[in-house]
């Protein structure tokens, strides 16, 4: 059998999808089965005075209506899950009704459950609310602000958590020959999957069994907060992910929707529907970002950074998100150094309530935020001395040999080689001449610019020991099942939960190489809590470091088994039999050999085995890596910015990313090019904006600008392989770097193209309005 | 969200304008899309209007009060309407001015919204609301010249 | 409030349907959930999506900007009648080949617009690719594989077309 792993297969998940055989929430029909909506505060701050379902319980096939003072004692509170310690962090109940006041445009106020999508929104609409409004906290700095709103009356200021980590002497900003301070806005995004979110209860009185589909991209850890807030043991609890229709961060938060269809389907013994619609999920599924950045950066004249002080203001929302505290502390305040060798760094973050629907994380989640904030200010200390911003970059950066490499924070970087990246994508761009031309096009009046990111991400979570000390409510390690059936097939039971990643090829790949049996003869399961032991979800890319590692492990003790068999009906000792695509053999006599098919059957048929050797053939394992994985790269983005317009065009754009081993380069590269959409949109489009009323101004498609094909240059992608020594896989992770390099690399190359305007700095995301105003005030200076 | 807008009635003295103005029945004609309107207290009206912004279509049922009079040159407008798309909350100042031509009439309103009209409407609101408030006020102009 | 009932009859992947409707049953609800071809998916409310576009008399149409009756009488082609597994439309199998898809949800309505580019531009170039696909948003692929499959398909489908002739004139 050839080489599997690093080779472009074609996805296993593919058929069903294309030809709309996938089986996604809405595809769900069980029988009696109820549709449920929820009413949502149309105000971002108010008291519920008063809340009458009269008419609405007229409306034919209206089952029930539920509002918070219903609910009250019979459900609990959503809670977070990530307690960060040492930062004071204070949680408000969210009840996944509101009782009394709501909080945020989209706080449930009611739910309704009737026969039939259009019934229910009939009902809906007739519920009458009597509000009382009140003046909304709106922005986290204004918010912050003595006079400010409450969001929740008992916490002051309404300061959610207030984190440190790090110090600068003073001295050493005072030794500086050139320092740099600005403020960046990472603003809010939607993480706006195509499909929104759903979920579906199904309760049987009989077993006292609850059945919950929901769009989550973390099974394991649904079932486990909402057992709590369900009151329901987890045993009795089973949580299905479906076909899921993207995801990007949005479906990891445990929501309050979910735990009121678990309520109904259990209340009313009926199963129940729940589907979000696009414009709901625009007040009530988790956005990203919304983080206010102060920098300071000081170094010498010869290009060396010797301190960086970072201020992080994070908009939390009206309530502590899934994982909303551990984005803008740990996430991004241990990475803010990114690749380079400073010697003092410090971090101070506020976390702020406000009333605009909560943050969580979002593809990176901080990473992301910190990259954007280093890769942004070493170009400003850069232009401030005068120097190349490649040359800064290489005078900073770790060194090849400086690995594994302490950051100023104290992370331990696990491999890297940061200027292969970078020599190959200045080659694939042609740096110098780029240079020259734009020399030339500058003398042309053509504003034409360049950018780098120079990153390094963290992800992979595990170890689990450190969730622990970071106040994760998690362990992060990953289990998989590895189960040969009697005639030679196998299936896999793994833990992460796919949503669009392709887990069931790479993890396919890697079990097709190591038991050297086609990709067809394996079938791989997710996503269903009652067929998988334990995973603890999809994100922070670390299926693969730590889910694919399981699998590799599994299958790995698959093999030491059937080894043992083999040697046993072959009558030599283990040490004697090799294994080799598929084949068991004798060292020195090859032509004694058991094929693995033939090594399940006698394992599953359990006629003759060695002694102390159990029937079955399978094998599980429990991985929990030692250290996370620091993918790395360079970014390079070329713009034309059209001052007349402010039109910005983008060029081209260049990836080099290492992500260490690549099981499969086809859907790496695809993993690449979505990130890259993402990132650039951040820079470029999107942007979720609140009236000071705190009303979502962009709650539509047709108002939140989402990248189309037009809007891309094709892509110009590859990758360097550095092993990660933490995995057997040497993987590290591909699914954010596309977030975490994009967005400053194109905002460094429109800064670039603007410099003849000497415009340092542009909000974010660059409008034409926005790109032409700074053009036309810095002319007419 | 502040809404700005000048009405220039030609050749009609002020004192016209402002009793066309405050006439229960001439408001209920002009008021596009008006279903009915009801005087609940001096000055405070029950309305049903039915609004159409862009996308979004809706009966409204609302209160309408005209406070702050100050005989013929200024009231404020105070209308609060409900229904499907969202809530409207709007605080405006009527100014009416003689001159050359005729009277003037300048709205300036604040207006808050919530809902689909805030997310979706937003954008077109401005837009919009001058052409219901030209409207409006062309209808108002019909009418106060059979009374000169 | 007008709730009667209305009778329609289509004709989808060349089965005739007849069902009764609420008049304000829209198109893509009815495919999904009247006729049970879950393949056709929505993605939004404001008809930007493109996830729910379905070919109607031949034509690529958001299936959610139409109302069930306005279909009425008329041939609709969805996902599922595009090709099968074992025989799979050109489209299907570029955008398998070329990985045009990641979480698939966005895939059938991406698949059948760029049929229905294809039908007016059997030969597009990159660009003329990308601005055909103004009408849909796909979250996962940043769109250079979906254009790469469908440059592949254009080609596959001129490939067959030309096949079809040839077989065509030795029949002559």
């Amino acid at each position: 059998m050839t080489k599997v792993v690093g080779t472009r297969l074609k996805r296993k998940e593919d058929p069903k999808l294309i030809t709309g055989h996938g089986s996604f929430a809405d595809d769900i029909q069980l029988p009696g089965m109820l549709h449920a909506a929820v009413l949502r505060s149309p105000h971002a701050h108010a008291v519920i005075k008063k809340i009458n379902v009269e008419e609405a319980l007229k409306v034919p096939g209206v089952v029930a209506i539920y509002t918070g003072k219903d609910l009250e004692g019979k459900i609990g509170p959503v809670p977070t899950s990530w307690y960060v310690p040492d930062c004071d962090l204070k949680e408000a109940p969210q009840y996944p009704l509101a009782i009394d006041r709501v909080r945020y445009v989209g706080d449930g106020v009611a739910l309704v459950i009737a026969e039939g999508r259009y019934a229910v929104k009939d009902a809906m609409y007739l519920i009458d609310v009597e509000y009382e409004t009140l003046s909304p906290a709106v922005g986290q700095k204004e918010s912050l602000k003595d006079n400010a709103p409450l969001v929740h009356d008992d916490i002051e200021n309404n300061l959610a958590f207030h984190w440190k980590a790090g110090t600068v002497p003073e001295e050493v900003c005072e030794k500086a020959e050139a320092s740099v301070k600005q403020s960046f806005y990472v603003q809010r995004v939607a993480p706006s999957p195509i499909e929104t979110r759903a979920a579906i209860g199904r309760y049987n009185p009989g077993t006292g069994e609850l059945t919950l589909w929901c769009t989550s991209q973390n099974p394991h850890i649904h079932r486990m907060v909402l057992s709590e807030v369900l009151d329901i043991t987890e045993a009795k609890l089973r949580v299905i992910s479906p076909d899921m229709g993207g995801g990007f961060g949005g479906k990891i938060g445990v929501y309050p929707d979910e735990a009121l269809v678990g309520f109904a389907a259990r209340d009313l013994c009926r199963p129940v529907k729940w589907i979000e619609e696009r414009s709901e999920h625009f007040t009530a599924a988790n956005f990203g970002r919304d983080e206010v950045i102060d920098v300071e950066i000081y170094g010498q004249k010869d290009g060396t950074i010797t301190a960086l002080r970072v201020t992080n203001t994070h908009n939390v929302g009206a309530y502590l998100s899934t994982m909303g505290p551990g984005v803008s502390t740990i996430d991004f305040g241990l990475m803010i150094t990114g690749i380079y060798k400073i010697p003092y760094a410090s971090c101070e973050t506020f976390g702020v309530y406000t009333n605009t629907t909560p943050t969580d994380a979002y593809r990176g989640a901080g990473k992301p935020e910190s990259t954007y904030q280093i890769e942004r200010a070493i170009d400003l200390f850069a232009k401030e001395i005068g120097m190349d911003p490649v040359e800064i970059r290489r005078i900073n950066m770790a060194q090849k040999e400086d690995f594994p490499f302490t950051n100023a924070q104290g992370l331990v970087y696990d491999s890297g080689d940061y200027e292969k990246p970078l020599t190959k994508a200045l080659e694939m761009v042609d740096y110098q001449k780029f240079r020259e031309e734009q020399k030339e096009l500058r003398k042309r009046g053509k504003l034409v610019g360049i950018g780098f990111s120079t990153y390094v991400e963290l992800c992979g979570f595990g170890p689990s020991k450190v969730a622990g000390g970071i106040g994760f409510q998690g362990g992060i390690w990953e289990n998989a099942t590895v189960r040969v059936h009697p005639r030679g097939s196998v299936t896999v039971y793994c833990g992460t939960s796919p949503h669009g990643q392709g887990h069931a090829t790479t993890f396919g790949q890697i079990v097709s190489e190591k038991l050297g049996i086609p990709m067809d003869d394996i079938e791989l399961v997710f996503s269903d809590t009652k067929s998988v032991s334990m995973g603890w979800g999809t994100y922070g890319s670390r299926s693969v470091a730590v889910g694919g590692s399981s699998v590799a492990i599994a299958a790995d003790r698959v093999i030491d088994k059937a080894k043992k068999i083999a040697a046993h009906e072959l009558e030599v000792s283990v040490e004697e039999i090799v294994f080799e695509e598929g084949i068991f053999s004798v060292k020195g006599s090859p032509s004694l050999q058991r094929t693995f098919k033939e090594i399940a059957k006698s394992a599953n048929m359990a006629w003759n085995l060695p002694e102390g050797i159990e029937p079955s053939l399978e094998a599980s394992s429990y991985f929990d890596p030692e250290n996370f994985v620091y993918p790395f790269g360079t970014h390079i983005a070329v713009v034309e910015v059209d001052k007349e317009t402010g039109q910005i065009e983008l060029k081209r754009y260049v990836a080099v990313d290492d992500v260490g081993r690549v099981i499969n380069p086809l859907t790496a590269e695809g993993q690449v090019h979505g990130g890259l959409a993402q990132g650039i949109g951040q820079a470029l489009w999107e942007g979720i904006v609140y009236s000071k009323d705190g009303q979502n101004l962009t709650g539509t498609f047709m108002d939140y600008a989402m990248p189309k094909a037009r809007f891309f240059p094709k892509f110009e992608t590859a990758f360097t392989e550095t092993l990660s020594p933490v995995n057997p896989i040497g993987a590290k992770g591909v699914g954010e770097t596309g977030t975490t390099a994009s967005t400053p690399a194109i905002m460094n190359a429109v800064m670039d193209a603007l410099e003849p305007y000497g415009i340092k700095d542009i909000e974010m995301p660059l409008t034409p309005e926005k790109v032409w105003r700074a053009i036309s005030e810095s002319e007419g200076k | 969200m502040n809404i700005e807008h000048t009405y220039t009635f030609k050749g009609i003295p002020r004192e016209v304008i402002w009793r066309t103005i405050q006439d229960k029945e001439v408001l209920q004609r002009a008021l596009p899309g008006c279903k009915s309107f009801v005087e609940v207290a001096e000055d405070a009206f029950a309305s049903e209007l039915g609004i159409s912004i862009g996308p979004v279509k809706g009966i409204f049922t609302g209160d309408v009060r005209q406070v702050d009079k100050n005989e013929p040159e200024s009231y404020r407008l105070l209308v609060k309407g409900k229904g499907k798309p969202g809530e409207i909350d709007a605080d405006a100042n009527m100014f009416l001015e003689e001159i050359e031509e005729g009277t003037r009439l300048q709205c300036s309103a604040e207006v808050k919204l919530t809902g689909v009209l805030a997310s979706v409407g937003q954008r077109v609101m401005s837009g919009v609301a001058k052409v219901v408030l030209g409207q409006f006020f062309k209808e108002i102009d019909k009418e106060a010249k059979q009374l000169v | 409030m007008g709730n009667e009932k209305v009778n329609v009859t289509v004709k989808i992947n060349g089965n005739e349907k007849r069902a009764e409707v609420e008049p304000r049953t829209l198109l893509a609800h009815f495919i999904r959930d009247n006729l049970g071809l879950t393949g056709t998916h929505i993605g939004c409310d404001t008809s930007q999506c493109g996830a729910c576009t379905v070919l109607v008399d031949g034509q690529a149409v958001k299936s959610c900007t139409l109302l069930t009756v306005q279909a009425d009488g008329s041939e609709i082609t969805t996902v599922e009648g595009l090709g099968q597994v074992g025989n799979l439309h050109p489209m299907q199998q570029s955008f398998w080949e070329k990985h045009g898809l990641q979480c698939g949800y966005c895939t059938p309505g991406v698949m059948m617009a760029a049929v229905g580019l294809l039908q007016q531009n059997p030969n597009p170039s990159d660009e003329e690719i990308r601005e055909g696909l103004e009408g849909v948003i796909c979250r996962c692929t940043g769109y250079q594989f979906i254009v790469d499959a469908v440059k592949h398909a254009a080609q596959l489908m001129r490939e067959t077309e030309a096949e079809v002739q040839l077989v065509g004139e030795e029949r002559l």
